[in-house]
């Protein structure tokens, strides 16, 4: 779910979650399919970014997360439970790059 | 510190309220919740003095990962969704929260994550009351901000020899100050009246095999927090994952498929939470 500035949504785009004001008035459904019209008023609203549909990727390149993961597991390694939540985490980190 | 003993530092963490360093809105606060006969009124009046605070506790209720987005509309209503306790330790999160994000960069963040993976691990074990370990999970280190905000340059140097040494922060805390952050919180949360199982999983989720009021409460908050620094998410003093305890291991009994789950949600909210909470 990317965040997404205003200035580079495309039409087309959907809204992964809804878009409220700042007493929490729904302004745009989440799932909005979004067209020139509802990117301008959007603009209008004042608003900065917004979240769309579909896989956002880390800013960080996957090798950086990865040995990151190494250093943070290395007093523990050994542990079969601690074992697999590094696998566990580790896979989820890949996915985020798929 | 060489001068400190348990006693003492519980005896001057109970008496916060009058340590100069500790903001004056934690200490309010603090004199609220300490009542045990506080009213869902007078806690109401006393955040309806705050707007801000008042928006900030509705926005908590209000988002998505409450379940009842975007239809809670005043801290009454909130207080009978939720209950006074729910509310009370929400309350003091989002008021916690500004010092914290001062006094440890990433806390707050790694607070955050571990409320949601606490949800979301507690949902899965079939639990009740699921907003209650939410609200462990975001207190769960409270203790070290009151470390912070009460000896701010031995904390310093509590958290540079964790890293230098690279032993986990709860551990370098002991050696300082004679007890961890998790025991602070424990002695503020009975302080504060906050529910037992509340007090027993904020003081023993490093040791969840000594909880005997909440086993699998503190077993959660404990597994939610070492995901979450298996994740990377935030800064909690140190950059270590701690070892899952046997006990809370058998307690929880999750499968690889169940942690695949707890990650992806984790990953999914926390970067609109921690929006939603920033201001």
């Amino acid at each position: 779910m990317p965040k997404i500035l205003v200035e580079q949504l495309k039409p087309g785009m959907k809204l992964a979650r809804p878009l409220m004001n700042s007493s929490g008035m729904v302004l745009m459904a989440e799932g909005t399919e979004l067209t020139e019209a509802r990117i301008s008023k959007i603009e209008n609203m004042g608003v900065d970014s917004v979240y769309t549909d579909g896989p956002s990727k880390p800013a960080r390149p996957k090798e950086e997360l990865l040995a990151s993961l190494d250093r943070r597991f290395a007093k523990v390694e050994g542990n079969p439970q601690m074992a697999l939540i590094k696998k566990a985490v580790r896979e989820h980190i890949e996915a985020l790059y798929e | 510190m060489s001068n400190l003993d348990p006693k003492t530092l519980r005896t001057r963490v109970e008496n916060i309220s009058t340590v100069p360093t500790v903001p004056s809105v934690l200490k309010q606060l603090s004199t609220i919740i300490e009542n045990p006969k506080i009213s869902l009124n007078e806690i109401s009046h006393f955040v309806s003095k705050d707007p801000a605070l008042t928006t900030k506790i509705l926005q908590m209720v209000n988002s998505a990962l409450y379940g009842f987005p975007g239809r809670i509309s005043s801290v009454n209503h909130a207080v009978m969704l939720l209950g006074l306790n729910v509310v009370k330790g929400l309350l003091l999160s989002v008021s916690v929260f500004e010092i914290m994000h001062k006094a440890m960069m990433g806390l707050r963040e790694h607070s955050i994550g571990v409320a949601i993976a606490s949800k979301v691990i507690a949902q899965k074990k079939g639990l009740k009351e699921p907003e209650e370990v939410f609200v462990a999970g975001l207190l769960h280190d409270v203790g070290k901000v009151i470390l912070i905000l009460m000896y701010p340059e031995e904390y310093e140097k509590a958290v540079k020899e964790s890293e230098t040494a690279s032993i986990a922060i709860f551990e370098t805390e002991r050696n300082h100050f004679s007890e961890t952050h998790a025991a602070v919180a424990g002695w503020l949360s009975e302080k504060w009246h906050f529910p037992k199982k509340l007090c027993d999983c904020l003081a023993n989720h490093h040791r969840p095999q000594v909880s005997t009021l909440a086993p699998l409460e503190t077993s959660i908050v404990h597994m939610a927090d070492i995901l979450v620094k298996a994740r990377g998410i935030g800064f909690s003093g140190d950059n270590l994952v701690p070892e899952l305890n046997p006990q809370a291991h058998e307690i929880l009994n999750l499968t690889e498929a169940d942690l695949r789950e707890v990650l992806k949600e984790l990953e999914d909210s926390v970067e609109q939470t921690e929006e939603e909470f920033k201001a």
